[in-house]
């Protein structure tokens, strides 16, 4: 324990931390450049879950909705990630006491498994239901799944603003 | 300009309920607009960036541009509803911090200009579905159109996160 405060100590006091507090505009613009690539990573992925829990574009191949979302949120997923890390670089002691940012964090991680299990379990067989106006049910349960994580991590990242 | 606007509106019984924080349910209100307000904008983003990089002649080139925009116009403006209505609970709660900001301000420039783009797009492939394939002058302006809309939508949705920061009422 006394390792990891020792890491997050140093973080705090390092030349980036100290830089990104003493300027106004720094932090603002990290946070916007973060927020913009985040809200992207979300509208794609949620476009592709609808799709996947037989929502919405019925006539559209699953793989079809797939590969055009997935650059989007791949990219921007980058780049939220890479902002996101700054942000919390500038300030890691505080972050520490937000529990609605374990909880973004713990989502993130939820979203991953759910699309590693998705992708290598279900999604192997996508040729069977490719075009299915609904697909399965354990295909619309992984899209259920990402949806709501996805959510609950805007409703979590909104929230760390307010405590 | 709006200061009379906004203090008329400050003491209105609508802004005095969203603004009072301290009731059980009324304080959840103005970040729950905000969680809304900021899926809208992603659903937006998606659909707005899918038509515009289409136009750019980037993406798969699968559909056309005819009818991607049929496809996601719908969504387009449904979106622009919702972003409407949360943004206008946020407003009325806290008048001041919007009306009077210089970031409140650009991001409606920006979006009243990009939305105009936007029915353009619209009107542009009713009647002429091949509108943007006539010529290669008519395919220069689309893709400079689009690059217009791109830095105009992510224009809009940064200066609208920056609104936070630009709030000057408690230094006047």
């Amino acid at each position: 324990m006394d390792t990891i405060l020792n890491i997050l100590n140093w973080i705090d006091n390092s030349a980036f931390a100290n830089a990104v507090r003493d300027s106004f505009w720094v932090f603002p613009s990290i946070e916007t450049v973060h927020v913009v690539a985040m809200v992207i990573v979300l509208g794609s992925i949620t476009r592709l879950d609808m799709r996947l829990m037989g929502l919405i574009w019925h006539d559209r191949p699953v793989s079809e909705v797939s590969e055009e979302m997935l650059p989007w949120t791949w990219t921007s997923f980058v780049i939220a990630a890479v902002f996101g890390f700054m942000l919390w670089a500038s300030k890691p002691i505080t972050y520490l006491g937000i529990a609605f940012f374990d909880m973004k964090m713990l989502l993130i991680i939820l979203a991953g498994l759910n699309m590693l299990v998705f992708q290598f379990g279900i999604y192997r067989s996508v040729g069977a239901w490719d075009c299915d106006p609904v697909p399965p049910t354990g295909v619309r349960l992984a899209g259920a799944v990402s949806m709501a994580c996805w959510l609950c991590v805007v409703v979590c990242g909104r929230l760390i603003g307010f405590v | 300009m709006f200061q009379g606007f906004v203090e008329w509106l400050e003491q209105s019984p609508a802004s005095q309920f969203l603004s009072d924080t301290t009731g059980f349910w009324t304080w959840l209100i103005i970040p729950m607009s905000q969680c809304v307000h900021i899926i809208s904008i992603g659903m937006l983003l998606i659909c707005v960036g899918i038509l515009n990089f289409r136009l750019l002649g980037l993406g798969s080139g699968r559909r056309s541009f005819a009818q991607l925009a049929s496809a996601l116009m719908p969504w387009i403006w449904t979106c622009l509803i919702v972003l409407f209505l949360t943004g206008a609970v946020q407003t009325v709660a806290e008048p001041g911090r919007e009306l009077l900001n210089i970031g409140f301000k650009v991001k409606m420039l920006l979006l009243l200009t990009v939305v105009a783009i936007t029915v353009f797009y619209e009107r542009s492939v009713r009647n002429d579905p091949q509108y943007w394939e006539h010529s290669p002058e008519r395919r220069r302006m689309g893709r400079l159109l689009a690059s217009v809309s791109l830095i105009l939508w992510v224009g809009v949705a940064a200066s609208g996160r920056l609104i936070a920061y630009l709030d000057m009422r408690h230094e006047l």
